[in-house]
């Protein structure tokens, strides 16, 4: 009896202990893989990893743009129980009277939307605030925004942001998929009170990278500032500054006016301060696009700085117009080829144009870098105008020669002024210092004139702030030696489709003059009257964002200290140097909307050559002279009929100031 | 209800058998037994033994037991512990790594709101106007010297504008 009472408790015994058994097994083999999954689901959750946006910096590490985590407030319109409660709570939580919450909430609700913004970038205190409310209608979302802790500084060279942190303008639309970060994402194991035991990245965060220009914001603050009283003082309608470094390339400035502040852009896309006049707007340089023709008449003539060019008196006739000098002087007379630089002659402008030729100018040009871009990282860079050779018209070569008849910008000045600071090289400016912490790649130089012409062009362009030039003596640098060029150019009126009478006055220097440190382009447009002039407008800007810029680089000064003198305005009337525009009878350069000047081929580093010998073989006198006029050789001819011999032989390269010997047969 | 059983037990007292049997039964009773409950048939017995003289033979297998299984216990005690203590020890050191990780990330916000700070009271137009509050001016170019060479952090005086 008792044993079989045992029996049949053991049995029981064994079967609970079986039907356990089979239940573990149960859930530890067969439901597993379904049950771990879904206590996984109950205790991890997913977080993303931010990852900012990079910062941006100046050349000496100081931040112009970076990205700080913020919040949002949010709310389910169609799930608020009243509107005007709503409004009202939220106004008053998030400090926002007055700001028209109810209507939009009202708009909102009817239009049917499941999520609006209320507001962004709350402070900790609001977030706080907002979490300790009993609603189930609002949340708090966070993000990223961006900050310009130096307000409007560079404005135009940083650009801008939108809501979603994607660049919108400037380095941060042409960087953007550096600065652009990658957020991660992280699985977290949380306990019953969702408190974080353990975690693993799915994703890895990356973070955007960090860019480094070569703008120095001490600079760059003196070049607006200077910018915005010129503009301010002549009643201006804008202008633009670069300051860049002619053996690097560096541009240490770019300003333009007006100018906006990034952290509050403004609200319509098209507004005129978010135009970048450095880059981005062409104009008709004038009297200080000179500088390359005479450049281009030292490499490819044998004129010289002390060869007299006769400016007559004052006019010169082409093609059945008569061409003025700017001041009514009765003219320059002969004076020589340096002479014409400094008092800005048109006339004689013009002679040593013709003496370079229409090839040789429009080679130069390009050389030069005009007509393309320079490569530099801003969005809507404008590559400027020049009519391809065959479009170019009879009056074509005389307006370049003075600076019309075709459109650059002030970039692109400055890299032209550039060659002849460092040497005859011509380097390209350059934004980006480094990305990361690996410095950004530098395009070769490509020599564009040989050392003696820059060198050259260097004490040609000194003379122009001696007593005599046109910059003399607002671009007179206190303890440094300076040189430069000024420019005076007719504004084209699109309405009336004349020239009006108002100026783009600018003003192209360096300085020191034995080794540039830098090179300074000072563009103001719209100006008026004498005050308006390159000399009077754009040389005192270049006086003092020079001085400053010298002082902050510490460059030694090479003049001996004196007593400090005073840059006074002259009292005499400023000496004119308004190129005379509107010679060609076609549409302004302006006005052409095809891209008509698109690159054959870019400018490569062709090793100089100076101008090669033509074949006269078989030509008659008449024929060899016009030849050799319109390349601007100089021909000796000997004999007459039809050309023989010529020494140097044919496609031979002309040594400076060497002259073609041609014997003439019948 | 005692008073009945005494007067039936008189009763029967009377009679010649009971007067022969209780002497008898008084002495074959057991000395243990109790007094027994009244028309019951239960016997209660009660019996004081004492085994304080008894004495417990040691048992020279018991201390080996004793030990072996303080041993055993220990052990399962120890891999107990070291199966649940890393356990443990990695939950608790999850909770103290995941708000480290908290307050490294704040920590990391802050900084950069820190360097934002610091990046907006050193702009140029606030010290320009700090500056020109102080009545100070940049110097001249004859009006600098350069102490310590061509240095970026290089010192420049400021001159006091008269």
């Amino acid at each position: 009896m008792v044993e079989r009472r045992l029996i049949v408790l053991g049995a029981a015994l064994a079967l609970w202990s079986a039907a356990i058994v089979v239940k573990l097994a149960s859930l530890q083999l067969v439901h597993h893989l379904e049950l771990a999954r879904k206590a996984r689901a109950r205790q991890e959750i997913v977080r993303s990893l931010p990852a900012p946006r990079g910062s941006i910096y100046d050349r000496n590490g100081q931040p112009l743009a970076m990205s700080l985590p913020t919040q949002s407030v949010t709310v389910n319109p169609a799930k608020l129980p009243d509107l005007g409660v709503a409004a009202e709570l939220l106004e008053q939580v998030l400090h926002m009277r007055g700001s028209g919450l109810y209507d939009k909430l009202k708009q909102a609700n009817e239009n049917g939307r499941g999520y609006l913004v209320v507001k962004r970038g709350i402070t900790p205190q609001e977030a706080e605030s907002v979490r300790a409310l009993p609603v189930d209608w609002i949340d708090i979302e966070s993000a990223s925004q961006r900050h310009y802790p130096k307000g409007a500084l560079a404005a135009h060279v940083l650009g801008g942001v939108d809501y979603a942190e994607k660049g919108n303008a400037g380095i941060e639309k042409a960087l953007d998929d550096a600065l652009h970060g990658q957020p991660g994402k992280e699985l977290i194991l949380t306990d019953v009170m969702r408190r974080g035991i353990a975690s693993r990245q799915a994703n890895e965060a990356r973070p955007g990278t960090p860019v480094t220009l070569t703008i120095d914001e001490r600079m760059q603050f003196v070049a607006e500032r200077q910018l915005a009283a010129a503009v301010e003082d002549k009643h201006a309608a804008s202008g633009s500054v670069v300051v860049m470094n002619p053996s690097t390339g560096d541009v240490l400035a770019l300003a333009s006016y007006p100018t906006f502040d990034p952290n509050t852009p403004p609200e319509t896309a098209g507004d005129a301060s978010r135009e970048n006049h450095a880059t981005g707007v062409p104009f008709e340089p004038g009297s200080v696009f000179k500088v390359i023709t005479l450049s281009a008449a030292l490499e490819t003539t044998n004129l010289r700085p002390e060869t007299p060019i006769d400016c007559g008196r004052g006019s010169i006739t082409l093609f059945g117009r008569t061409i003025h000098e700017a001041e009514a002087r009765g003219g320059y007379g002969v004076i020589s080829m340096a002479q014409v630089l400094q008092h800005s002659s048109n006339v004689g402008a013009i002679r040593v144009g013709m003496r370079v030729g229409q090839q040789n100018l429009y080679d130069y040009v390009r050389r030069f870098g005009f007509a393309q871009l320079t490569g530099l990282p801003l969005p809507g860079e404008s590559r400027g105008k020049l009519r391809k050779l065959p479009r170019w018209t009879a009056t074509s070569l005389a307006s370049i020669s003075m600076g019309q008849e075709i459109s650059v910008t002030t970039i692109q000045l400055a890299q032209a002024v550039s060659v002849i600071a460092n040497g005859g090289l011509l380097v390209k400016p350059r934004l980006v210092l480094k990305l990361g912490n690996q410095p950004a790649p530098q395009a070769t130089p490509v020599r564009v004139v040989k050392p003696e012409t820059a060198f050259t062009m260097r004490h040609l362009m000194e003379a122009v702030v001696m007593p005599g030039g046109t910059g003399y003596p607002e671009a007179r640098l206190a303890g440094y030696s300076a040189a430069g060029k000024t420019g005076t150019a007719l504004i084209f009126d699109f309405t009336t489709n004349r020239y009006a009478h108002n100026y783009n006055a600018s003003f192209a220097g360096m300085a020191p003059l034995p080794n540039p440190s830098i090179v300074v382009v000072v563009t103001l447009n719209e100006t008026h009257g004498n005050g308006g002039y390159g000399g009077r407008a754009a040389a005192p800007v270049f006086n003092k964002v020079a001085t400053e810029a010298l002082r902050i680089l510490e460059v030694p000064r090479d003049l001996p200290d004196g007593p400090a003198k005073t840059v006074a305005a002259s009292q005499e009337e400023p000496s004119s140097d308004l190129a005379i525009a509107g010679l060609g009878a076609g549409p302004n350069i302006l006005q052409d909307t095809d891209d008509d000047d698109q690159p054959a081929a870019p400018v490569t580093g062709v090793a100089f050559l100076g101008p090669t010998v033509p074949d006269f073989q078989g030509m008659t006198m008449r024929d060899v002279l016009a030849q050799a006029a319109a390349r601007g050789l100089t021909v000796l001819p000997d004999g007459s009929g039809v050309a023989k011999l010529q020494y140097p032989p044919p496609g031979s390269v002309l040594r400076q100031g060497e002259r073609i010997r041609v014997r003439f047969a019948r | 209800m005692a008073t009945l059983p005494a007067i039936f037990t008189w009763m029967g007292a009377t009679r010649p058998e009971a007067q022969a049997k209780p002497a008898q039964s008084r002495a074959e009773r057991d000395p243990y037994r109790l007094r027994a409950l009244p028309q019951e048939n239960v016997f209660f017995f009660c019996k004081k033994i004492d085994n304080g003289r008894l004495v417990r033979e040691p048992d020279p297998q018991a201390k080996s037991a004793c030990w072996s299984a303080i041993g055993v216990a220990s052990l399962a005690v120890a891999i107990l512990a070291g199966v649940l203590v890393p356990g443990a020890a990695s939950t608790i050191s999850g909770y103290r790594l995941e708000s480290l990780r908290a307050e490294e990330r704040r920590l990391l916000d802050e900084g950069r709101t820190l360097d934002l700070q610091e990046a907006e009271l050193l702009s140029p137009d606030r010290l320009d106007r700090l500056a020109h509050n102080q009545n100070l001016v940049t110097p001249k170019s004859d009006q600098v010297f350069h102490l310590e060479g061509n240095q970026p952090d290089a010192a420049v005086a400021m001159v006091k504008k008269q």
